[in-house]
């Protein structure tokens, strides 16, 4: 019996219910979530926990086990917390379907940081690539951004380094940074030949970062390529299935324009980790060392959410606002999430359809649920649930939606309209593209984003002319709006 | 459901951001006067400014006046009259301004009028004492120009923006 999950909290009843209250608490939520009343991905797992845990209260003889093996468990401390806020706590009634975003913040422990002794152990693989285009300054770089980061390493990390053109050949076996002198040394006789074939480098750098695998440590691989790898994607995408299973998370950095980034979005998020475009070879060196340190400073690791939202409400997209702004897959649940740093908070927005004509009074939205291994604590799969409800009312008062939804939801705007303008440009809807870029133009003037505003002008003009975007234009705009995102949220302390 | 004062998109309940333009709906609109690269401008200027000219038999015209929260849909007729009336019993025939603030922004009674052809609207300031504007350039009166989508019209001191729908 696993004691360390709260029952109570899962079944939404105090711990002094009785078998009836259980009982009823039991048959609510099964009406809310059992998979034959409720289609949504997310519900199905959520019932998955609400049975277990009536599999146990359900019987007091089992129950008073639970409570018992429980005892040990109870001066645990919240070590982290949701805070969910709605654009609206009471909606109007209406015979149409309405739009609800939820900002789902999850904060580490207060003073987490004072408490742990150190920063957290990392098993660290580099997937470098060496093709031919990385010859020169790329290399040269990313050589020194290599050895910067076995600088930072202590000899509790464990650091392999895997270089791919198109066959891998591993660098430096998984093992402790003791010798850094020697490592380094490794890295410095890296050449560039050969083309792109990124499944050669990434199976091998998996393999790696499996020698030394540890639920206590962070568990990580960095991916750095520069072209475009073809016809082993699928590979690829599976493969970071079975690493994201493991515990191991991918992040991925494009240097340059002819990488793909729609396939290493997609690897990345699959594992909880996210995509740096990097412009010039310059900025190599800066965005792997702040990738290190941010894994360095890691809190909980592997963090999962769950949305189960009511089988009438539908869940339409979610996006992780910070760390490293991402699209998250809505149809694989649960959902990585990937890295809570020290005295950080995690932010998700989500966005809900509400149904027509709902009663008025109170309603349940949506549960959700955010699972994490603690490192510092060594609390494995901690989990915490939140449930949402909002009041439906005929004539609510006037309410202004919270700052902090208004901010993020305001930056996703621009990020979605660039998105959709790339859409349309692709499919060859060139009017809808150029007046979908200027638009942007416009909203990111509004915000004061001038750069950015006028490369989007640019584009507009470039997609007229030639009838396609440019693809660092491309790139630029996209990952631009998308750093956006990672700008402090003010007043989010307010709600 | 919601729709957009910017560009007329019509959006659901509760959505805060249009999902056509990204004009916000709620909260205090932020403007950020900021100079563009002088080089940058000239060259977009034109295609960005001003949309098309093209005015289908099906369009509609939506017109946002500065400073009023919901837009107005309008069917231009052959010769859409804009001005104001003195008698609040007795509007204008055309686009009546008067709840508008029209007397005080210096619209005069038959100010100008908007007229339908073939692909196209035209604008033509009919004689007013204060002067009709077409994106800041003032009207000779009596002597039409073409509407574009966008375009901002101004009326004595009176703004508004026209879309075509």
């Amino acid at each position: 019996m696993d004691a360390s999950q709260n029952l109570y909290v899962i079944l939404g009843v105090p711990p002094e219910a009785t078998q009836d209250d259980i009982r009823e608490a039991y048959r609510v939520a099964a009406r809310r979530f059992h998979p034959d009343a409720n289609r949504n991905e997310g519900a199905d797992h959520v019932f998955r926990d609400i049975a277990t845990a009536y599999e146990v209260l359900g019987n007091p003889l089992n129950r008073a086990e639970y409570d018992n093996a429980r005892r040990k468990f109870q001066d645990e401390p919240a070590y982290f917390t949701l805070r969910v806020t709605p654009s609206k706590r009471v909606l109007n009634m209406l015979e149409e379907p309405q739009v609800l975003y939820l900002l789902l913040e999850i904060v580490s422990m207060r003073g987490a940081a004072q408490q742990k002794r150190q920063s957290a152990r990392l098993n660290l693989t580099l997937v470098l690539d060496r093709s031919t285009s990385m010859k020169g300054a790329r290399l040269e770089r990313v050589k020194f951004a290599a050895q910067q980061i076995i600088e930072q390493l202590t000899p509790e990390d464990v650091l392999s380094v895997v270089t791919f053109s198109d066959r891998s050949d591993v660098l430096i076996p998984a093992s402790t940074v003791t010798d850094k002198l020697a490592l380094r040394a490794m890295v410095n006789m890296m050449q560039a030949d050969g083309g792109t074939e990124i499944f050669h480098g990434l199976s091998a750098g998996v393999e790696q970062c499996k020698r030394h695998l540890g639920t206590r440590m962070v568990n990580h691989i960095i991916l750095l390529t520069d072209g475009r790898t073809f016809g082993d994607e699928q590979r690829c995408l599976e493969l970071a299935n079975t690493a994201a299973a493991d515990g191991i998370s991918i992040s991925a950095m494009g240097i340059g324009d002819e990488w793909n980034d729609a396939f290493l979005d997609d690897l990345a998020s699959r594992t909880g980790g996210s995509t740096t475009y990097i412009n010039a070879p310059s900025a190599v060196v800066k965005f792997l060392n702040e990738r290190v340190r941010a894994l360095g400073d890691a809190y909980a690791e592997r963090l999962h959410l769950t949305i189960a939202p009511d089988a009438d409400v539908k869940l339409e997209s979610v996006f992780r606002l910070s760390p490293n702004p991402q699209a998250l897959d809505i149809t694989r649940e649960p959902v990585p999430l990937g890295t809570l740093e020290a005295n950080k908070t995690a932010l998700v927005l989500i966005q809900l359809q509400m149904p027509p004509g709902h009663k008025v009074g109170f309603r349940t939205v949506a549960r959700l649920d955010v699972t994490g291994d603690i490192l510092s604590f060594g609390r494995l799969g901690y989990k915490v649930l939140s449930d949402l409800s909002v009041e439906i009312s005929e004539s609510p008062p006037p309410e202004e939606p919270p700052l902090a939804v208004l901010d993020a939801l305001g930056k996703l705007t621009l990020y979605r309209m660039q998105q959709k303008a790339e859409q349309s440009i692709s499919k060859g809807n060139l009017v809808d593209g150029t007046r979908q870029l200027e638009n942007l133009a416009t909203r990111l003037l509004a915000s004061g984003h001038e750069e950015l505003a006028q490369m989007a002008m640019v584009e507009a003009r470039r997609v007229s002319n030639t009838q396609s975007l440019s693809e660092e234009g491309r790139k630029s705009l996209k990952y631009g709006t998308r750093m956006l995102l990672a700008l402090p949220v003010p007043g989010g302390e307010e709600t | 459901m919601k729709s957009c004062p910017y560009c007329a998109h019509v959006n659901r309940e509760g959505v805060l951001f249009c999902e056509e333009c990204g004009h916000p709906f709620s909260g205090k609109p932020v403007l950020i006067t900021s100079q563009l690269m002088q080089d940058e401008f000239d060259n977009v200027q034109g295609r960005l400014t001003w949309g098309t000219a093209r005015f289908d038999p099906s369009s509609k015209l939506v017109i946002h006046i500065r400073d009023v929260a919901e837009p107005m849909l309008l069917e231009p007729t052959e010769e859409t009259l804009l001005g104001r009336s003195d008698d609040p019993a007795q509007p204008l025939v055309g686009l009546d301004l008067s709840p508008y603030g029209a007397a005080e922004h210096g619209v005069s009674r038959r100010h100008a009028a908007i007229r339908r052809g073939e692909d196209t609207l035209t604008l033509v300031d009919l004689g007013s004492t204060n002067g009709t504007h077409l994106n800041g350039q003032r009207l000779i009166p009596n002597q039409p120009r073409v509407l574009r989508d966008g375009d901002e019209i101004r009326l004595g001191k009176l703004i508004f923006h026209i879309f075509f729908k």
